[in-house]
């Protein structure tokens, strides 16, 4: 039977993990020790960060919409009220797609849910 | 028709032109509302990474004020690299001073994120002293900030210090 010697499958091994440590900083892509740790870690954080990125991308579609209600006069807190009101069941992800690409379609949602608003306090600033 | 979240791109980045007119005007929430069109969080299109904001000129901003007693007892404090090189100056020594706007440049400063992009935005802020700026070319958009909100401009009677006294 062939005689298996063992460089072969740890060369492998090694080519695989520095391969995925390409772009990395310093010795972290060159060395093996450093670079092993390095990927775990970094498969650590890609694992927690796919779950995070749903919470981010949510926030930022908040940010967007209180800018886009706060030109017409609205917090995003009184819009969305209104919208619940009004019951209006459009996500945030889809409204603050409207406000970019639909400007009339989602000013028409926003007049919908200021009109669904009991007699509102005094106007948001800009 | 809905797939990605927007993400601004650098070709459709249309960075407009504002000036303020500063005089009169509380010196921190003037900073708030540079520093979010500066940002350009004021856009639907908000992007976080990108410099999207839009360019801010202030002119007559010797003439901001602050509540209280803070024109007095306002401290900016820095250091010289010495041993007990820190030095102060107060906001009323600024004002008076040979460089006035710094005032309203530090305020903003310190409403932005500290980094390579927070700097670059303080970059597309102007602040001039008196009433003039020569950016008449870039055709800004007069922005008035004190109707916005009734604590923007100056009012003696809603401080604290007169109701107490």
């Amino acid at each position: 039977m062939a005689r298996v010697k063992r460089g072969v499958t740890s060369h492998a091994k090694h080519k695989k993990t520095l391969d995925a440590a390409k772009g990395f900083y310093g010795r972290r892509k060159n060395t093996i020790r450093t670079a092993k740790a390095a990927v775990d870690r970094s498969m650590q954080y890609a694992t927690r960060d796919r779950r995070a990125k749903k919470r981010t991308i949510r926030a930022l579609w908040i940010q967007r919409l209180n800018a886009a209600v706060r030109e017409m006069g609205l917090t995003y807190s009184r819009f969305i009220f209104g919208l619940a009101e009004a019951g209006i069941e459009i996500d945030r992800k889809v409204l603050s797609d409207l406000a970019i690409r639909e400007p009339e379609a989602f000013k028409a949602i926003v007049e919908a849910a200021k009109a669904a608003l009991p007699a509102a306090p005094a106007a948001a600033t800009a | 028709m809905f797939g990605k979240t927007y993400s601004t791109k650098t070709a459709e980045i249309e960075k407009k032109w504002t000036v303020i007119d500063a005089q009169g005007l509380v010196v921190g929430r003037l900073a708030s509302i540079i520093a979010m069109r500066l940002r350009g969080k004021h856009k639907p299109s908000f992007t976080p990474h990108m410099d999207d904001g839009d360019h801010v000129i202030v002119i007559n901003a010797e003439k901001v004020v602050f509540t209280g007693r803070k024109r007095e007892n306002k401290i900016y404090y820095h250091y010289t690299g010495f041993q007990g090189g820190i030095k102060e100056r107060t906001a009323r020594f600024i004002l008076e001073g040979r460089f006035p706007e710094r005032v309203v440049e530090k305020a903003v400063e310190r409403m932005l994120p500290r980094g390579p992009l927070g700097r670059k935005q303080l970059g597309n802020l102007r602040v001039y002293a008196g009433s003039e700026h020569p950016h008449a070319a870039q055709q800004p958009v007069a922005l008035d900030v004190g109707p916005m909100n009734p604590k923007n401009v100056y009012n003696p009677k809603n401080t604290t210090a007169t109701k107490a006294a």
